[in-house]
């Protein structure tokens, strides 16, 4: 078998992409708002708009509307949209403590300086899947967007009260981290640095290992959120080998400040927020080199409202730390949790491979002729020898 | 009446209706505008401060966009998050008007003021909403 160069598929893949767009134009369901996505869809478009590595919830609505809710499709659709767009400009680095709680627990402690804030959520409470009657559910949900359109005279008066309680609560709303707290009692590692390195731009640089912790922290914020738990969940295990599992300090959903430095000025604007969510994860430092009389901690940050992967990202960061910065982890983490490239590398393999198949298939064609002529040879040369050996 | 700073921000998040229609009323009784920057949309990194070695990461890029022209001798500036030129503009507009103290600055005070305002309402709705769900714990007798 020779090989021969061939074209063709053209008119089939213009056919099957006129597939995609008719049905997503014409499914018998009316059209999918953006509203709709980032008010109601808010996991889903935080994971997309954290995974595309880029703060836009219209533009994460379109691309999940657009990929038909692939959410590893609809995160490449943001980024690529991201890496056609200029760089405005660089926003002030902002300190992690200026998050804004809408929610704050502490797992480790039930004491704490400041609330263990629930906030919203079903954490503590059953989930069964919801069977209410269809027609009623949505009348109940229209009825809710009208009150919230028009508050009530005793709503706007609830508010206008709670302003006042705000202003008590402020300090309450910003509490002491845990950290500051194992701080003030010297029972954590101190690895605070005196310098201020500049971070690594992973937009900019390819990443590898001995990037630093700041890219290695980036990656993880970046990452896709499944193969960051996974890869969490294949390290538990402690340089030990035993099953070590991390105590939680704060974990917090809330928002970040956007700040940039105003030109003719040089003061800070403030041009909105973004909602982030931001664990602490505090080790029992128990390795025969580590100082055991006191704890060392990780820390994940992640855009939008993610738990689990900010949790995930927490504890891989002290593992990391933990195994050091060359090691085996630390490049796991870096080369294999992108959705982007793990998804990309998986999917390329649906792409015609007409002509490595068949070099393989020519190879073990080959194998076999040179197998079958070897055993004839065999066969012959034993049978001359024992010809011989009888003259 | 707030600082440069402040009024940008608010400008920043004032709704995009009264905003563009404020900008058109302003167009109508000053001098024609000249274009300087944009409006341009385009992405801007957030690097966030983390509390275990206190160095900076990046967490990740924000759209935004942004613009400036010049109204009368005066420049006005404006950046807001997201991908939208129009208001951006209208913002810029708003902003020099009240830099050169134009017939209609006291107007766009007083949007900024509305913004003011609804951000403050905003956040006491929202804390009356989380409040509740504060956890009180009761000591259990031994």
């Amino acid at each position: 078998m020779g090989y021969v160069a061939a074209r063709g598929g053209t008119e089939a893949i213009a056919a099957a992409e006129e597939l995609v767009r008719r049905h997503r134009l014409h499914a018998a369901a009316p059209w999918l708002e953006l509203e709709q996505l980032t008010e109601r869809l808010r996991y889903l478009t935080d994971r997309v708009m954290g995974e595309g590595g880029l703060w836009a919830p219209e533009l994460a609505a379109r691309a999940i509307r657009q990929a038909e809710g692939d959410v590893i499709e609809a995160a490449h659709l943001l980024r690529a949209h991201r890496s056609t767009l200029p760089r405005l400009c660089r926003l002030r680095a902002v300190d992690a403590d200026g998050l804004d709680p809408l929610r704050r627990i502490v797992p480790a402690f039930r004491e704490v300086p400041g609330p263990q804030l629930l906030g919203r959520t079903l954490d503590y409470t059953g989930r069964l899947l919801d069977l209410a009657d269809e027609d009623r559910a949505r009348d109940d949900a229209a009825g809710a967007a009208g009150a919230r359109v028009e508050p009530t005279e005793f709503e706007t008066t609830l508010a206008g009260e709670a302003t006042d309680r705000a202003a008590e609560e402020r300090s309450a709303r910003f509490p002491q981290r845990l950290l500051d707290v194992l701080r003030d009692h010297d029972l954590v590692v101190e690895r605070r640095r005196p310098d201020d390195p500049e971070p690594v731009d992973i937009s900019s640089f390819a990443v590898r290992p001995g990037i630093g912790r700041s890219g290695v922290l980036s990656v993880m914020a970046r990452a896709e959120t499944g193969a960051l738990v996974n890869l969490w969940y294949r390290n538990i295990l402690g340089p030990d080998n035993h099953l070590h599992e991390v105590t939680l300090g704060e974990v917090r959903h809330g928002e970040l400040p956007v700040l940039v430095t105003h030109p003719h000025t040089g003061g800070d604007v403030r041009l909105g927020v973004v909602r982030a969510t931001e664990v602490e994860a505090i080790e029992d430092l128990n390795g025969a080199e580590e100082d055991r009389t006191r704890f060392d901690v990780g820390y994940g940050l992640v855009a939008g409202h993610n738990e689990r992967k900010a949790i995930a990202m927490a504890n891989l960061d002290i593992a990391v730390h933990r195994h050091g910065a060359d090691g085996a982890l630390e490049q796991s983490v870096l080369m294999t949790t992108d959705g982007l490239d793990a998804s990309g590398f998986l999917e390329h393999l649906k792409l015609p491979h007409y002509v490595t198949f068949r070099s393989m298939i020519e190879r073990k064609q080959a194998m076999r002729t040179d197998r079958a002529r070897q055993q004839r040879t065999g066969r012959h040369n034993r049978g001359a020898n024992e010809n011989g050996a009888q003259r | 009446m707030p600082t440069r700073e402040e009024l940008a921000g608010l400008l920043a998040t004032a709704a995009a209706a009264p905003l563009r229609h404020l900008a058109d009323a302003v167009l109508e009784t000053s001098p024609p505008p000249v274009l300087l920057d944009g409006p341009t949309v385009g992405t801007a990194p957030l690097h966030v401060r983390e509390p275990v070695e206190r160095i900076r990461f990046g967490l990740i890029d924000v759209l935004v966009t942004r613009a400036e022209i010049e109204l009368d001798g005066h420049r006005g500036w404006a950046m807001r998050m997201g991908d939208d030129r129009a208001s951006t503009l209208a913002a810029a507009v708003c902003d020099a008007e009240v830099q050169r103290n134009g017939p209609l600055a006291a107007d766009v005070l007083a949007l900024c003021e509305l913004v003011a305002a609804e951000h403050a309402a905003d956040r006491a709705r929202r804390w009356a909403e989380l409040e509740p769900t504060i956890v009180h714990f009761e000591e259990l007798d031994a």
